[in-house]
This record gives structure tokens, sequence and C-alpha cells, in this order.
């Protein structure tokens, strides 16, 4: 085995065109991880400078109502995970900041595509978009000859002659070029864990990248090696596997995407609001004196505290019909969101079991998992940045109704040494490990795929396809 | 050492092979004759293992060629018509690749002598063989079967597209070959060259051997004409 691959790296390696193509890669590969790298870190930059300076801004308010400052709010940045740089997911496509702010849970916005017209057309230049789609198409030209060749010249019957089982001889020819995938790989790896952090959680994602990686460029080039031997000629072998990698990478997707959409609906962004603010409406309104919940909690503060009139009160109760007010609103947002959630998880997991069928989604599927660029990580970074409302809102309110303040007394102001003791937001990605789960079926699939291709090159190349 | 007993062999309606029946000793070379699609290369194929006989059997040094074709092919070299060698090895790195395919090992010196043998000059020995000739090429290939240490050989059209000089070095080493003991089934449709290089021809036509002979006992021109008319028949 190990005498074949040596022979074909012999034959690649004294190729002057392979040669000039391998320099290539590796240098479009070096070039676009550089830029990735400082693109990524620009933003980042750009983005904790915004994220200062909305600090700054906060800590420095002047003296005013909490239920003022609570309508001015704050700003949560989404920070870029270190891999963005190989793998944008989601990201160019979903927003990167959101207001926080009281009553009302704002959408996130300002996505890199809105603001860039060919983002919006062709995507950003990442390493996965080589990874992804330029080397497997590279391997492909590799393997698809690989054995036809052989057949071609007639030097197959004088290989299998020299005692080399059919098999070994796909396997070995297979794995030849696997390696120089692999390597590829590994270069690009090396050169981003080189440029970005030796953070363990960016080792252990770029780890799992690999995996991923690898996973694909084996089916990839066993599978072309596989027509390679099987189909009469290089014509035939070419026309398959590149019809193989069309409907991978370029139908399976749209359709299956497109079913998962018809199959597990998201209600329209219409919908979505018109739906929150009728349960919205039926909770009680802070502004709105005349409200019959209102009425309720005020009831049972009058008896709580033992007074007769709002005004006897030593709290603030505008600031309790605010916080209960929110805690409704939260309510209604939770169910609601909840709901899209609920949807969005399950439109991921019927996409990921089209790895079934296409190792691209699953491979795709789990390169933006490991980056932390897709929905996953994007939602966990939402109910992050809301949470911190909850936290922001809640403290304000509770200043407004327990600060010292009266009902009714809406010029009652508190000084920016209170605003400085709100904690800020701040945010870190998940750990890969806590997240593993929701990519274990893409892993699963890449492997049954692995073996499917190993058990069919096992199975169904034999003595009767030289002749 | 070949020995085909009584094989048939058919492609869908088409019987290529029919009741053949040959036996090859230990230093003969054997010339089988034949037109174009006459059988040759279904026979040489029977006898490789690639193809099973519908019935009959073939046999090398006594071993099945169906059944146990692992271990018959170890003591068989095959020389192919065109021997496509690797372009971008040199041709004592092909015969190095091919002989460490079967586990074999040898030194420098060693894969040199082998090239020797079969009649390569050592200037080409260093040379990528995309620069050969096809006698050149097919001086390899007896090289590879050399190393193999094969005793006995199969060669379908071996003289096919070989110049006359190159051609007379082929006779002259399989006879060499022979002379050392190998058994050597050579297939051809060139009556000059199997007349100058085997010790008995079959004439096989339309997959059927209608004629055997000594070499000794028939001139070329004889030869020839025994052949036409077996052709025209």
């Amino acid at each position: 085995m190990i005498n074949i691959i040596l022979n074909e790296w012999k034959m690649l390696v004294r190729n002057r065109v392979f040669i000039y193509l391998t320099i290539f890669f590796v240098l479009s590969l070096s070039l676009v991880v550089w830029m990735g790298i400082n693109q990524n870190s620009a933003q980042q930059e750009y983005r904790n400078k915004a994220q200062r300076h909305v600090r700054t801004q906060w800590d420095n308010l002047e003296a005013m109502n909490p239920h003022r400052a609570a309508h001015y709010g704050s700003y949560a940045f989404k920070p870029n995970n270190l891999l963005n740089s190989m793998d944008g997911g989601i990201n160019d496509i979903t927003g990167n900041v959101i207001q926080l702010e009281g009553h009302v849970q704002n959408e996130i916005v300002y996505s890199e595509a809105s603001q860039s017209l060919s983002i919006s057309k062709f995507g950003k230049l990442k390493s996965s978009l080589l990874l992804q789609y330029v080397i497997p198409l590279f391997l492909i030209f590799l393997a698809y000859g690989s054995i036809s060749n052989e057949k071609e010249t007639q030097r197959l019957k004088l290989l299998i002659f020299q005692g080399i089982p059919m098999t070994r001889l796909v396997f070995a020819k297979s794995l030849s070029i696997w390696i120089y995938g692999l390597s590829l790989l590994l270069a690009t790896v090396i050169i981003q864990s080189m440029l970005i952090s030796s953070d363990p959680e960016v080792f252990r994602r770029l780890t799992l990248l690999v995996f991923s990686y690898g996973s694909y460029y084996y089916i990839i080039t066993s599978l072309a090696t596989y027509f390679s031997a099987r189909l009469k000629n290089n014509t035939s072998a070419l026309s398959a596997i590149l019809a193989t990698w069309i409907l991978w990478t370029i139908f399976l997707p749209k359709i299956w995407g497109n079913a998962v959409e018809k199959i597990h609906p998201l209600p329209s962004r219409m919908a979505f609001k018109a739906a929150m603010k009728e349960e919205r409406s039926k909770g009680i309104d802070g502004h709105n004196p005349s409200d019959k919940r209102r009425e309720k909690l005020k009831n049972k503060y009058l008896t709580e505290y033992k007074v007769d009139s709002l005004q006897q009160l030593p709290i603030n109760f505008d600031g309790i019909v605010m916080q209960e007010d929110e805690d409704y609103g939260n309510l209604v947002w939770d169910k609601h969101f909840g709901s899209n959630y609920t949807i969005l998880q399950k439109q991921k997991g019927l996409y990921q079991v089209s790895g079934l069928l296409n190792p691209f989604a699953s491979l795709q599927s789990a390169s933006m998992g490991f980056c932390g660029t897709d929905m996953i990580h994007h939602l966990d970074f939402l109910k992050k940045a809301e949470d911190y409302r909850r936290v922001l809102i809640k403290a304000l309110n509770d200043k407004h109704a327990y600060g010292g303040s009266k009902t009714g007394d809406w010029g009652w102001t508190v000084d920016s040494t209170f605003f400085r003791s709100v904690q800020g937001f701040s945010y870190k990605s998940p750990k890969i490990n806590d997240q593993i789960n929701h990519y274990l079926i893409d892993i699963l699939f890449l492997l049954w795929w692995g073996l499917l291709v190993t058990f069919m090159i096992k199975l169904n190349t034999n003595k009767k396809i030289i002749l | 050492m070949i020995s085909v007993q009584n094989i048939t062999k058919s492609f869908k309606n088409l019987k290529a092979i029919k009741s053949l029946t040959l036996e090859i000793d230990e230093g003969e070379i054997y010339g089988l004759l034949g037109s174009n699609g006459a059988g040759k290369s279904t026979t040489i194929n029977i006898l490789l293992g690639f193809l099973k006989p519908d019935s009959g059997n073939a046999s090398i040094k006594g071993i099945d060629t169906s059944s146990n074709y692992h271990e018959a092919r170890k003591y068989i070299g095959y020389i192919p018509e065109n021997v496509n060698l690797y372009p971008y090895l040199t041709g004592l790195e092909n015969l190095d690749y091919f002989c460490k395919l079967t586990g074999k090992n040898y030194g420098h010196n060693k894969l040199e002598e082998f090239l020797n043998k079969c009649g390569l000059d050592n200037d080409s020995h260093h040379r990528r063989t995309e620069t050969y000739s096809k006698g050149m090429r097919q001086k390899v290939g007896i090289a590879i079967a050399l190393a193999k240490e094969a005793k006995v050989y199969l060669l379908d059209e071996p003289a096919s597209g070989l110049d006359p000089l190159a051609s007379n070095e082929l006779s002259g080493l399989l006879r060499h070959l022979s002379s050392q003991g190998a058994a050597i089934l050579m297939a051809s449709h060139d009556i000059f060259r199997v007349r100058e290089t085997c010790n008995r021809i079959g004439i096989i036509n339309n997959g059927e051997l209608v004629k055997e002979m000594d070499t000794s006992e028939v001139s070329t021109k004889e030869l020839e004409n025994i052949y036409i008319e077996y052709m025209q028949n």
C-alpha cells in the first residue's frame, strides 16, 4: 500500500502543473486565512470600541429618572468568534447589534450583507469557501482518472499481476489523494492557529474541523476513485463524480432547504409582531392607569403596606407596575420567541438529516457549528442579550420602585453612581463541549458516508473490472 | 508447465473459445498464431485468471488459474502488447516499483542487472520512460517479469509495432529465457516472428486450435501458406 501511495506522490511531485497549483492553493489559503483573521480582528476591535463607547456613555449619564434611562437603554454588540475568519456561517446575513431597552425586545440589526452589495450576492471570501468547494473539486480532478487511466493504458493488468489486490490498489490511490487534501487542510489549520490565540477552546474546535473536513475529503476522493475503478473510461468517471458533486453542493441543499421551510414554516415578521402585540395588550401597561390588572396590583400593594392610597406607599408603585409589565412582556416574548426558537431548531435538525443523502450538508453544518457561526450560536447570543436586557431593566425598575421616590414622582432622578453600579453586557461564545450534541448527527453522517464508500470499494472493485 | 484442457468460453452469443487444449513444457516457446478476434487474448486472459472458462480448465504449474489465480500468478510474467510504464519514472524506478509491489526489494545493482539482461543499455536506465521507444518499454516489461522470477511467460502480441532490430532482440531474449527453463506462450499474428522465435506453433481460428506443428517442420513460407489456408477456410 505504502509503495503505491509513494508512487502516486512521485507522480504528483514530478508534475509541474501540480506543483504550481499546490503553491497557488497554499498561497491562496494563507492569504485568505490572513485576510480573514485581520478582518475579524478589525471588526472585533470596532465592536469592542463601540461596546466600550456605549458603556462610557452609560457610565456618564446625567442624573435622570431610572425609567428614562430604561428608554435610553444600551446596546449589545455580537462578538466574532475567533474562527469566524475561517467560516463566517450565517454571521454575514444576521445582524450584529441589538438595542436593549425597556418594554420592547428589539431585533438584531446591521448585518454585513445589508451594508455590502458584494457580500449579499457572493458571500465573503473565507477559507471555508476554498476548503468546501475548490479543494474538493481539485481532489476530484486528481482522483477521477486514477484507476481508469491505468485501465486505459492496460497498466492495470500489470499492477494486478504483481499480486496487488484490486481493492488495495483503489484504496491506496484514494488515500494518496486524500493525504494531499489533508495536507492542504492541515496547512490552513496550522496557519490559522499560528495567527490566532492558543486558546484550548479554539484548538478543540479546530480539531473537530479537521475531523469533519478530513472525513469529507475521504468521502469525495474515495468516491471519485471508486467511479474511476467501476466505470469504463475517464469521461464516464469524471461525469459521474461531477454530477454527484453538483447534486451535493448545489441542488440538494436548495431543494432540501426549501422543503424544510415548508415542513416547519416560521411565522412572518408581521404575523410574529401582530401576535406579540395582541398578547401583550392583554397585559398591564405601565403608562395606562385604567388597566384592570394594574388595579389588582395596586390593591395588592395597598393591602400589603396597609395604606389607603398610592401616595401613602413608602415605595414608588410606578416602578412595580413597570416591572410587572416587563415580566408579563417577557412571558409573551418567551412564548413567541420560544416557539420560533423551536421551529428554527426543528428546521436545523431536519436539514441535518439530509446528511444521510448528502455529506456536504453535514460538512457545512459541522463547519459553521465548530467555527461558532451557525444558528445555534447566534440564538445563544440573542438569548444572552435578552437575559442581560431583563437584568438591566429590572435593576432600573427596582431602583425606580425602591430607590426612595414616591408614586407619580417622575421627576425623581438618580445620578451616574447608580448607573455605573449596573453591570455591563459581556458575552462569551458557548464552549463546544456544551454544544457538541447539536453536531453529533453531522459527525455520524460523515462517518456513515466514510464507511459506505469504504464498503462500496471493498465489495464492488474486483477483478471483473480489470478487463 | 502451461496446461489448457478442453476450455470453452462464450461472450453472450459469441463462442470465443471452443474446446481448446494446449500443453507447453519447460524450455518451450509456443507461438499461438491467429487473426484478430481468433481467441488468442481470451486464452491468455483465462491463463492470467482474469476470465473464467465456461468449461474445461487452465493451469500453471498445476495450479488452476480460475480458482487459485493468486497463487498461479506468482509464477507468471505477463508482457502485454503495449508495456505502458509510468512515464514520470525512469526505467530503473519503474522496475523497482513493480518489484516492490511483489514484495521484492532489490538493490540498485541487482535492478541494473535485470535491465542489462533484457538488453536495455546502461544510459537508458536513468532516463524517464516517457522518452523510451516501444522496444525499450518491452525490455523493461520483460525485466519486470524476470525480476519476479517468473517460470511462465505470457506474451500478447509482443512484437507488434517493434522495428526489425527490436523484434530480433526480443526473439533472442525469449530464447534465452526458454534456455533457462521458462515456458513461454506468445500470442501473435506475426508469422515471421513466431517462426523465428518459437519451438512450436498452434494456429487458432474462431476459437478453435486448427493446427499444431513444430517450427523445425516448416519454413516461413510454408507456415504462411498453411496459415492463409486455415484463415480462408
